[in-house]
């Protein structure tokens, strides 16, 4: 009983959003994803493409098949579906009109510095969409980026200030495990070394929030040499940064791989809180590339995950404590994935999440505010409007 | 410490300590800031995001409450609106006008009957319209009847002046005769209430019932005018005539009510002058005066008379209104009766004076005949008592020088009826004093044993000599009384019983009842009938004519007559055939020490103890002087007799002597009086023993002889008392 009990949902079934869910190796995914969603107008459509479909044939018939829409897609490192984690599939989250007014900004060139323009324009789209939406007063960002643009951090702290109060969040677009080319795509346009904002205002109650399951120790470690353009630690105590890395957690140098990094995490401590500094490889030097920024004299702290399960579950509880819950979007950091499947509890945690209606993607990095961090489930909450079963 | 590896040598873990500690100084000095922007941001986010993150906490609270308070500023708002509605639902119900102003005199509410028979101006009135603005509508309105003399700012004003006060309540005059009663009621704010009310029917409905009243009172009025007996008419302030009634066309020649109806009363009046003349001192020009002033009236009253000696009373009195009623009442036959009746009593008052003259003289007449008639008694009595004394005196010297016993029997016999002549005379006598206005008494203390006893020695041998037997008790009571009369009565009381028993026997007796001593009188003699027992006091009265010899029937007269005068109770028991009883009551004197002795026994004797002893008479009676002189000088003295006082002085100036006894007549005629007289010779000859003689028996020359110290011995003399005198 209490097996079933865990696999009933929250609250009700009836969704806020529009899910469609196809396989990537699906002959007509568009169309599947076009008839999933029905025939509400939709403001908005995010689509969660797994870097083994076709991306710029899928968005481009996207593009079409949801014309009237803002179509936003990113590719990534894994999909959350009906199911929890899904491998090789297309979601696709769909925004009616009826309860959502969204406008979608292409930011390209995210090297260049001189995005004032940008800003300007996230600035007044928002006012706009503010304005024009007197009834929809709860408003969100939802940020797409590219994963691989070592640009993350910058750009969520430049845009941060342009949205004000309104929350933001969002997550790196992911390569599966290959590191090699993460895309962004607005209605058809797709990039790399891009992002998709999407500014929302909705009459649904909202609540945008970031989990994060990790402890932090007393072990603690200094990086001394560092290029932080490129997100590399040289050195960490005066040695070369893997195996002085290698020799704090016990492990061989020569074995250090994803699962070891994802079950070993570093965190900076700043201001009281901590944030996760995850690394996504070794090089042949022995150098450790970061998913996020770092720097020289940054002192990392090695952290321990609690169970991932328990601890997810607790948290949505929570967040579905708030009211009659109807959907949740989430980016969960790659790590995550990584971690229950070495844990074993991918099975357990797909059915967290799924049991919670949480739908969105494995990520190569999470934005909260105007941070980029790694290692954390982002997201944000929908609620049933008052005297409205979810 | 984690960042040292053991496994390391100390020059090794010195080495990278130093690399380490170098590697924080720059990046706490910021000197890596080519490399570490994409760092440096990500670490003032985070730093941001602490920061934002408490300041979003702060935030959600204070939305929490924001959000509280705008659910409850909602909820109130949504309490207000209803009770807004419900305020405009409940004073839609309102069968009034209802307007609610606020504080600062804005209309605030109003319902729809709200100045509906305004109708030019209902549809402007609306939310914030200010009071003045409200009352300037009004004042302006065509629905409005404004009073005369009031113009629709005079209105306003005087409407926005009646809004300070703190009850408002009044009427408004629309127009088609529609009434709007209006009031004001402050509320608790400030706020104005304003009510209309549509009064219409209400003073329609007044007005009418004040007609019908003012008819019906004007009925009653007239009624009640022409009910009056008298005539009235009423003028009004102008004096001019509003309404008379009936009576007065009677009593006056007035012209027809509709003629005469708003004349002027001066002019009314000239009408009348020929048919009325007024009486006393108010005239026709005083009263065209008094009605010509304008107010201040007092009410007048005059007399007028008109044709066939009508007299007219008229009464004028001022009215409320400064106008003024007259009245007239026909007072002809009350004249008239008073006239007859004045004239009825002036005879009367003239009989009744010419009456009381008549009266005053026969009064006056039969008082004088009365007193004549009492001097005639008294002088009757006195000059035949004269003669009387003398012819006693000489019987009793006649007697004195008789030896043959049958002629001295025969003597005997006169002197005993010349003792009745003087009992009878003196008891008229004294009849006459009781009857006089005012008879004199001696009231003084009295033994009564000093009373009794002599009547005792006195009547025993008369009783005896009936073969009664008399028994007096004796008695140590004194009593208050005049012992002359005292004696009397009793004395009368006893010789009548004595005279009346036949056989058997008299007792006398004094009793004490209360405060009185009841001397009481008990014979066994034939009794007196019950329809005789009050003729038996009346003079002349006797029950048995066969008894007449000794008696005139005047004792029980004289013995009624001293005790009412005397206030001594007198009353009779008696039973024919068994006897009577007579008793007097005579108040008590308790502790008399010091008794009169009325009378004193005296032995008979034939000479006095001193031989030769020289008496001066003084006595202008002749025959007495003479009878007196025989029997003095029968006991052994000398008489020396003068006729008058100056003879009397002469006669002992001439023989130059002082007598040893002086016996002086009070009532001597012409000349000097008895008691003058011996004040003269007293003066002379010193204190004489002297005797008075009088038949005066008033009090006043008693007291005179008391005062000089003179005994007095009463007409007829009695021979003992004279005896007695010269021999002490």
């Amino acid at each position: 009983m209490a097996l079933l009990q865990d696999f009933e949902p929250i609250a009700g079934s009836r969704h806020s959003l529009c899910r469609g869910q196809v396989s990537a190796a699906h002959p007509d995914p568009v169309g599947q994803l076009r008839g999933d969603l029905g025939d509400a107008p939709l403001a908005m459509v995010a689509l969660l493409i797994s870097p083994t479909a076709d991306f710029d044939n899928i968005v481009e018939k996207a593009n079409q098949a949801f014309a009237g829409a803002d179509v936003v897609a990113c590719t990534t490192a894994g999909e959350i579906g009906a199911r929890g984690y899904e491998e090789d599939t297309i979601i696709a989250i769909g925004f009616p009109k009826a309860r959502f007014a969204t406008t979608s900004v292409l930011i390209e060139e995210l090297d260049d510095r001189s995005s004032q323009n940008v800003l300007d324009r996230i600035a007044l789209d928002r006012v706009g969409l503010q304005e024009a939406h007197p009834d929809k007063r709860h408003g969100f960002a939802f940020l797409v980026v590219d994963g691989l643009s070592l640009r993350e951090d910058m750009l969520t702290a430049a845009i941060a200030p342009a949205l004000r109060d309104m929350a933001l969040f969002g997550g790196s677009a992911g390569d599966g495990l290959e590191f090699g080319h993460t895309r962004v795509a607005l209605n058809g346009r797709a990039c790399e070394n891009a992002a998709v904002l999407t500014l929302i205002q909705t009459d649904l109650r909202i609540k945008v929030f970031s989990i994060d399951h990790l402890v932090p120790t007393d072990r603690q470690m200094v990086v001394t040499g560092a290029d932080p353009d490129r997100r590399i630690v040289k050195s960490i105590n005066a040695e070369p940064a893997a195996r002085e890395y290698a020799r704090l957690m016990g492990k061989d140098p020569n074995q250090l791989d994803q699962f070891t990094f994802a079950s070993h995490p570093v965190v900076v401590r700043i201001g009281g809180t901590h944030h996760v500094r995850a690394i996504q490889q070794v090089n042949e030097g022995d150098e450790l590339l970061f998913f996020s920024a770092i720097d020289e004299g940054m002192v990392l702290t090695v952290a321990e995950p609690e169970n991932l399960v328990d601890h997810l579950r607790q948290k949505l509880d929570e967040i579905a404590a708030a009211g009659p819950l109807t959907d949740i979007v989430g980016c969960d950091c790659l790590l995550r994935r990584i971690e229950a499947e070495q844990m074993q509890m991918t099975r357990d945690l797909s059915d967290v999440l799924s049991r919670h209606k949480v739908i969105g993607f494995s990520t190569y990095g999470e934005q909260i505010g105007a941070l980029h961090v790694n290692h954390t489930m982002t997201g944000v909450a929908f609620y049933a409007p008052d005297g409205e079963q979810g | 410490m984690s960042v040292i590896n053991p496994a390391d040598t100390l020059e090794r873990q010195n080495e990278k300590l130093l690399q380490i500690t170098q590697a924080l100084m720059r990046k706490v000095e910021q000197k890596n800031e080519q490399s570490g922007v994409a760092y440096a941001q990500f670490e003032r986010a985070a730093l941001l995001e602490v920061q934002v993150r408490e300041r979003t906490i702060d935030l959600e609270r204070t939305l929490d409450l924001l959000q509280e308070s705008n659910a409850r500023l909602e909820a109130a708002n949504l309490e207000t609106a209803i009770a807004r509605e419900n305020l405009t639902e409940a004073i839609e119900t309102i069968n009034e006008g209802f307007a609610l102003f606020d504080p600062a005199d804005r209309l605030v509410l109003f319902n729809s009957r709200f100045c509906r028979d305004l109708s030019d101006i209902a549809g402007q009135l609306r939310e914030g319209l200010s009071f003045d603005a409200y009352v300037a509508l009004i004042s302006a309105s065509r629905c409005l009847s404004l009073p005369s003399g009031t113009n629709p700012r005079n209105w306003a004003r005087q409407r926005t002046r009646r809004h300070r006060d703190d009850y408002v309540v009044f009427n408004v005059s629309l127009t088609h005769d529609r009434w709007l009663q209006v009031s004001e009621h402050r509320t608790a704010r400030g706020g104005t209430v304003i009510l209309q009310t549509d009064v219409t029917n209400i003073i329609r409905l007044e007005r009418q019932e004040r007609e019908k009243l003012r008819d019906e009172q004007a009925l009653i009025l007239r009624a009640t005018l022409d009910h009056l007996n008298q005539a009235v008419c009423i003028f009004d302030k102008d004096r001019k005539l509003i309404g008379w009634n009936r009576r007065m066309n009677h009593l006056l020649d007035l012209p027809s009510q509709e003629a005469a109806l708003g004349r002027s009363f001066v002019v009314l009046l000239d009408r009348l002058n020929s048919q009325l003349s007024f009486q006393d001192k108010f005239d026709n020009d005083m009263l065209v005066q008094w009605a010509m002033q304008k107010e201040g009236r007092s009410p007048i009253v005059f007399e007028v008379t008109g044709d066939n000696d009508q007299v007219l009373s008229v009464f004028a009195q001022e009215m409320p209104d400064r106008g003024f009623v007259i009245s007239l009442t026909d007072v002809t036959a009350e004249r008239a009766a008073g006239r007859a009746l004045s004239e009825m009593n002036e005879v009367l008052e003239r009989r009744v004076q010419s009456r009381t003259r008549e009266l005053g003289i026969a009064l006056s007449e039969a008082e004088r005949a009365n007193a004549s008639k009492s001097r005639f008694v008294a002088a009757a009595s006195h000059d035949l008592l004269q003669p009387l004394s003398a012819a006693k005196l000489f019987v009793s010297a006649l007697s004195d020088q008789i030896a043959q016993p049958d002629l001295r029997g025969i003597v005997d016999k006169a002197e005993t009826a010349l003792s009745s002549v003087e009992q009878i005379i003196e008891a008229l006598l004294d009849i006459s004093k009781l009857d006089a206005h005012r008879p004199t008494f001696d009231i003084q203390p009295v033994r009564l044993a000093a009373v009794l006893r002599p009547l005792r020695d006195e009547l025993t041998p008369v009783a005896q000599a009936k073969g009664i037997d008399l028994r007096v008790i004796d008695c140590g009571l004194s009593v208050r009384s005049d012992p002359g009369y005292l004696r009397r009565i009793i004395q009368n009381l006893v010789s009548n019983a004595v005279r009346y028993t036949n056989t058997g026997k008299v007792l006398v007796g004094v009793r004490r009842v209360g405060g009185v001593a009841r001397v009481q009188v008990w014979d066994t003699g034939p009794g007196i009938a019950h329809k005789d027992q009050e003729s038996i006091f009346q003079e002349f009265k006797r029950l048995t004519p066969d008894q007449s010899e000794h008696s005139l029937g005047l004792g029980l007269a004289i013995v009624e007559r001293a005790c009412t005068s005397l206030g001594h109770g007198l009353r009779l028991q008696s039973t024919l055939g068994q006897g009577s009883l007579f008793s007097v009551d005579i108040p008590i004197l308790e502790g008399l020490k010091d008794p009169i002795v009325l009378a004193r026994a005296t032995p008979d004797a034939s000479d006095l103890e001193r031989k030769g002893e020289i008496v001066l008479l003084v006595e202008n009676d002749e025959i007495l002087a003479k009878a007196l002189t025989l029997m003095i000088e029968g006991w052994g003295a000398e008489v020396i007799h003068a006729r008058t006082g100056a003879e009397g002085l002469k006669l002992l100036s001439d023989i130059d002597l002082r007598p040893d006894a002086v016996l002086l007549d009070h009532q001597l005629g012409e000349g000097i009086s008895g008691l003058d007289l011996l004040a003269h010779i007293r003066a002379l000859h010193g204190d004489v023993p002297a005797c008075i003689i009088s038949a005066d028996r008033s009090t006043p020359l008693r007291e005179a002889c008391k005062d000089q110290n003179v005994r007095l011995l009463p007409k007829p003399i009695e021979r003992r008392a004279l005896f007695a005198f010269l021999n002490s």
